[in-house]
C-alpha cells in the first residue's frame, strides 16, 4: 500500500515538475517585431479565417477547384510537392544509421524534425482539400478497407511514418524533459524506427507517383509515364539531399548561436558531400528521363508550348543544377551549390506541379488557376510549420549531436 | 472508347542501347570528376 502511494506521488511529483517546465518553455524568447513575425502573422490569421470559411462553406467557397479539375494547388504542392521536399529525413538516417557515415550525424536530428514537422503539415493538409474531411478516418478504422487502393496505401504510410519520424526524434523530446530512462529505451529502438521509416517512405514517395497512373488519358503524355512511381522516387532523394543544404544553409544563419562547434566534420563539408550524392542522383535522373523520353518517341511533341515547358523543367531545372552540384563540389563552392539546390528545389516543385496541375486536363478550353485564398493557405501552412520549427529548435538539444 | 493500337515497343530500342552506353561512359567520368585525387596521384605530378 505504502509502495503503491509512494509511486502514486512520485508520478504526481514529476508531473507537477513537467507542467511548470512546459510553461516556461511556452514563454516566448526573443524580440517580437521580426521581418517573419511581421509578414507570417497576418498571413496565419488570415488563413485561419479562409479555412474556417471552407469548413463552413466547402471547398468551391474558397478555391478554384471544379469537377473537371478535383485537384488543385493544395494537393499538388502541399502534399505531392511537401512529401518530396521532406525526404531529406529518410535519406539522411539511411545514410547515418544504415551507411554509419557519422560525417551526417550532425545534422539527423534538425532533419528528421523538419520531415517530421513537413508530413504533420503538409499531409495533414489533405484535410482541408478532401471533399468530405469527416470521413478521412474511415481508411484507418477499417470502415472499406481499399487494400488495391494507392490512396489506401497512402493514408496508412502518411500515418505510419509520421510516428515512425517521431519516434526517430523523440530521443531529443524525453532530453528536453529530463527523461533519461525514456531517453536511453527510445534510443535503442532508432534503428528498428528508421528502418520502418525508410521502407514507408521509399513505398509512398513512389506511391504518390503511382497515384497518376490511372489517369493517363489526362495528363500531357511529356509527364505521364508507367515509371512515373520510380521517376518521383529518384527524383524525391535530391530533393530531400537539396532540401537539406537549403535548410541547413538557413538555419545556420538564423541559429548560428545555439550549434555547437564540430571538429572534426565542418559544415562546410557536409554540404559538399551532400552536394555529391545530389549530382550523381540527379545524373541518373537526369538519363531515365531521357530514356523515357525515346521510349516514348516524344520528340515530336517538344515543338510546341508544352514541349518548351518541358525542356525548361527537365533542362533548367534538372541538368543544370546537377552540373553546378558537381562543379561546386569539384571546385569547393558553396555559392554554387546553395544556387543549385534551389534550382533543385524548383525543379521539384515545378516536376510535381506540372504533373499533378499545370498538365492535368491541358487540352481543356479552361484551366485551373489557384484562388488567392489556396495561396494564403499554403502561406499558412508553411509559416505555421516554420514557427513550430523555430519554438522547438530554440528550446530542445536539436543541434547537439545525438549520442 | 478508342481503337486498339499496336505499339511496337521494340523500336526504339536501338537508341536506348545507345543512351545507356553514353550513360555508363558518362557516369564513370562523373565519379571519376567527383573523386578528389588520391595522394599517391598528387605525389607523381
Amino acid at each position: 500500500m505504502g509502495v503503491v502511494m509512494n509511486a502514486n506521488t512520485a508520478v504526481s511529483g514529476e508531473f507537477s515538475r513537467f507542467f511548470h517546465f512546459l510553461m516556461q518553455e511556452m514563454k516566448p524568447r526573443g524580440p517580437w517585431l521580426t521581418p517573419f513575425n511581421v509578414i507570417s502573422i497576418p498571413v496565419i490569421f488570415t488563413g485561419v479565417v479562409i479555412i474556417v470559411i471552407r469548413f463552413i462553406y466547402g471547398l468551391g467557397a474558397v478555391t478554384n477547384l471544379s469537377q473537371d479539375f478535383p485537384w488543385g494547388f493544395w494537393l499538388g504542392f502541399d502534399v505531392i510537392t511537401g512529401v518530396a521536399l521532406a525526404a531529406g529525413a529518410y535519406v539522411i538516417t539511411f545514410v547515418v544509421y544504415v551507411m554509419k557515415v557519422e560525417k551526417y550525424h550532425s545534422i539527423v536530428r534538425i532533419t528528421v524534425l523538419n520531415g517530421l514537422l513537413a508530413y504533420i503539415f503538409y499531409a495533414g493538409a489533405l484535410v482541408f482539400d478532401i471533399g468530405r474531411p469527416w470521413q478521412a478516418y474511415n481508411p484507418y478504422i477499417g470502415n472499406k478497407f481499399g487494400f488495391s487502393s494507392v490512396m489506401f496505401l497512402i493514408c496508412w504510410h502518411f500515418f505510419l511514418y509520421m510516428v515512425a519520424a517521431f519516434i526517430e526524434f523523440s530521443p531529443v523530446v524525453a532530453e528536453w524533459a529530463g527523461w533519461e530512462k525514456a531517453r536511453k529505451f527510445l534510443k535503442s529502438i532508432t534503428l528498428a524506427t528508421v528502418i520502418l521509416g525508410i521502407t514507408l517512405s521509399i513505398l509512398h514517395q513512389s506511391g504518390l507517383g503511382a497515384l497518376f497512373l490511372m489517369a493517363k488519358p489526362k495528363i500531357h503524355p511529356l509527364w505521364w509515364s508507367e515509371f512515373i512511381p520510380v521517376l518521383f522516387l529518384v527524383s524525391s532523394v535530391y530533393a530531400g539531399l537539396a532540401m537539406i543544404i537549403f535548410e541547413s544553409t538557413i538555419s545556420h544563419r538564423v541559429f548560428r548561436h545555439l550549434i555547437p562547434h564540430d571538429p572534426k566534420h565542418s559544415f562546410d563539408d557536409i554540404l559538399f558531400g551532400l552536394a555529391k550524392g545530389a549530382a550523381i542522383v540527379m545524373f541518373v535522373y537526369y538519363f531515365f528521363k531521357a530514356l523515357l523520353f525515346i521510349h516514348g518517341k516524344q520528340w515530336s511533341m517538344v515543338n510546341d508550348a508544352w514541349g518548351y515547358w518541358f525542356l525548361v523543367e527537365v533542362i533548367g531545372f534538372v541538368l543544370i543544377p546537377g552540373f553546378m552540384f558537381a562543379f561546386g563540389y569539384r571546385n569547393r563552392s558553396l555559392n554554387i551549390i546553395k544556387i543549385a539546390s534551389v534550382m533543385a528545389l524548383l525543379g521539384i516543385v515545378l516536376n510535381r506541379l506540372n504533373v499533378s496541375v499545370i498538365s492535368f486536363k491541358w487540352y481543356a478550353e479552361v484551366h485551373y488557376f489557384p484562388s488567392w485564398q489556396e495561396i494564403v493557405v499554403t502561406l499558412m501552412i508553411i509559416f505555421t510549420e516554420i514557427w513550430i520549427l523555430r519554438w522547438v529548435v530554440t528550446r530542445m538539444p536539436v543541434f547537439k549531436p545525438a549520442h | 472508347m478508342d481503337s486498339f493500337t499496336y505499339v511496337n515497343i521494340f523500336e526504339t530500342k536501338g537508341l536506348e542501347y545507345l543512351l545507356l552506353l553514353c550513360f555508363w561512359v558518362l557516369f564513370v567520368y562523373l565519379i571519376r570528376y567527383l573523386s578528389p585525387p588520391s595522394k599517391n596521384r598528387k605525389d607523381w605530378h
